[in-house]
């Protein structure tokens, strides 16, 4: 199965990620965004990033989780192809993110992604699996 | 919660959804459409989302819909809400991510005939110089410092350095600053965010046009402004960039565990909100208002590349005014009469613009007789109109009338089935040049996707709101 699908909005666009964890999902969730943001096979995984987040519950720690990774792309700081969760729980984060600084001519933009919403945000478990759904000001 | 079933007719271009008993509605819903437009407005969530703002604490009069109404986030795009200053809340997504994203309109000194012949050096002259799309990085450089001076000042700022002719700010909503901004309540990633970017246009549906007047609807108001058919003028659709956006995802970040504290609940995290007097709503509103200066700044700093790539191909003579700046993402503390007495307000316009009356004190002193200037951008390639505010803004929808033509299809429903060269093409043969780094965008943002803008008018006009005074055509369009 996929680990996210991306999703239609009138006027935006989001995505639908799973995963057996929160960890993985909080991954995956990443991985949907930058797999919009841009092209994520064209920027290597020489460099390692570390993060901290945190967060009322899981969905605002969703929010604030891509929000950061979204800062640091936009301001040139750092271009992630993939993510480690390290730690997780429902009030904070740490990830490891794995990339190269942006170069903005090597490194552009696929979308242009302007913020990450709260709007019809979901981050849930369902039976065994956790699901996270998340739309984008574009 | 799902209102669309409970739609009742008030007259032709007014509808009502009232207040649902248990829901946390504390007031009605009033929809301004015609009957098709609401067939069209009922297709998405955005009256449930007008329903949901109609929760808002201290909310004063109706949650309104203006004729262009599309789903957004938490607020639809196309509402209007005003609250009570002293006991309302201010509401971040009531304003949006885009903060003052607006329309500027400049007035050229030549024709239609003139431009027509040039057009395409001219168009590929302003799309050198003014960066949009994905590139995104400006010409003009500023420091941390500077920029805390512009977040102030505005357009004002930019004029002063030479971005500008001496009274351009004055032509402007708030002439070009809201008072009460402080740079220190924009958090350092949200400089990092626009210090690069202003001056330059952005993605999404930002757009550069240059149009001519193609019908002017009324005489006197349209000679006011100093416009007059066939002649040519330029629109500018853009926001705050990066920097605004940052402040609205800063703010909901940090509003969520606010509203616990204040025992506020809603439908809707995207609503987030906190008292307008608390500590975190009132750093929120002298954030915005810094970055709806940015966003005046930028579109200030727009103006003097338009101007400069005007020059190099028509000559040092040939003159731009700016007619006016009007800004559609926004919350504004003003004053109404509500049920006759005098009430301070913080209208939030998401979607929507200012449309003052004739004799409104805040109106331009030179537009003073005719009322103040909205600029409805269209959809790329069809029509945008010039209005001028008429009082039953003031009466009803607390100065407020729509702000475009309303989006109606998912940007995957717009591409479907379309070709780019076709579009391009077909763009052509009306005699339309487009320019654009994202392909994707053009077909993004195709006409097919919104709502007629002239049905999105007729409703306005036929209200009261504001009335038609010149429709433009575009001539060549920038697409961010």
């Amino acid at each position: 199965m996929n680990e996210y699908e991306i999703l239609e909005h009138t006027a935006d666009i989001g995505f639908r990620a799973w995963a057996p964890s929160p960890g993985e999902l909080f991954r995956n969730a990443a991985r949907a965004m930058m797999a919009i943001a841009t092209e994520p096979e064209t920027l290597s995984g020489l460099e390692e990033r570390e993060l901290e987040t945190r967060g009322v519950d899981y969905p605002d720690l969703m929010v604030n989780w891509l929000s950061e990774v979204l800062y640091l792309f936009d301001t040139n700081q750092f271009a992630a192809r993939d993510f480690r969760v390290d730690d997780i729980a429902a009030d904070r984060l740490r990830a490891t993110l794995i990339g190269e600084p942006r170069e903005p001519e090597r490194h552009p933009w696929e979308l242009i992604i302007k913020a990450v919403t709260y709007h019809q945000l979901k981050v849930e478990q369902q039976n065994s699996r956790w699901k996270a759904e998340v739309f984008l000001d574009i | 919660m799902s209102v669309s079933h409970l739609i009742e007719q008030v007259d032709d271009y007014r509808w009502r959804i009232p207040r649902v008993n248990g829901t946390g509605m504390l007031t009605d819903v009033r929809v301004y459409a015609s009957r098709d437009i609401l067939e069209k407005v009922v297709t998405d969530r955005s009256l449930d989302q007008a329903a949901n703002v109609a929760c808002l604490p201290g909310i004063v009069g109706s949650s309104l819909a203006m004729p262009d109404i599309h789903q957004g986030y938490g607020f639809p795009i196309g509402g209007v809400a005003a609250v009570d200053c002293a006991s309302g809340v201010v509401s971040p997504g009531g304003v949006g991510f885009d903060i003052n994203c607006g329309v500027r309109l400049l007035g050229s000194s030549l024709c239609r005939d003139e431009v027509r012949t040039r057009l395409k050096d001219l168009i590929n002259q302003i799309f050198r110089d003014v960066p949009c799309g994905t590139g995104g990085t400006g010409y003009i450089k500023i420091s941390r410092k500077e920029l805390d001076d512009v977040l102030v000042d505005g357009a004002r700022w930019m004029v002063r350095h030479g971005y500008g002719e001496s009274n351009d700010w004055e032509y402007a909503e708030a002439r070009g600053a809201l008072l009460g901004a402080d740079p220190d309540k924009v958090s350092p990633r949200a400089k990092d965010r626009g210090r690069p970017q202003i001056g330059t246009l952005g993605s999404g549906n930002h757009f550069l046009e240059i149009q001519y007047v193609q019908r002017v609807d009324d005489e006197e108001a349209a000679k006011t402004f100093g416009l007059y058919q066939g002649q040519v003028v330029v629109l500018i659709h853009s926001g705050s960039r990066g920097l605004g956006h940052q402040v609205c995802t800063d703010f909901l970040r940090d509003m969520g565990p606010a509203m616990r504290k204040y025992g506020i609940e809603l439908p809707d995290r995207q609503l987030a909100c906190v008292p307008v007097t608390s500590s975190e709503g009132q750093s929120y509103l002298a954030a915005m208002r810094g970055a709806a200066n940015f966003a005046w700044a930028n579109r200030q700093g727009m103006t003097h590349f338009v101007r400069q790539a005007f020059r190099r191909i028509f000559g040092n003579a040939v003159h731009l005014k700016v007619i006016y700046d009007v800004c559609h993402n926004i919350a504004k503390q003003e004053r109404y009469e509500v049920a006759g007495k005098t009430q301070d307000v913080l209208v939030h316009r998401k979607g929507a613009t200012r449309a003052f009356p004739p004799g409104h004190p805040e109106v331009t002193p030179s537009y003073q007789q005719v009322g103040q200037p909205v600029f409805i951008p269209g959809s790329m390639g069809t029509a945008s109109w010039v209005l001028a505010g008429r009082s039953g803004s003031v009466d009803e929808t607390f100065g407020t009338c729509c702000h475009g033509a309303g989006r109606l299809l998912s940007r995957t429903a717009a591409k479907k089935g379309r070709d780019l060269k076709r579009v391009i093409k077909d763009l052509e043969r009306e005699g339309i040049l487009i320019r654009s780094d994202s392909k994707r965008g053009i077909l993004e943002e195709v006409p097919e996707a919104y709502k007629d803008v002239d049905e999105v008018i007729e409703v306005v006009h036929k209200a009261g709101l504001a009335k038609k005074v010149a429709r433009l055509r575009p001539m060549g369009v920038i697409k961010g």
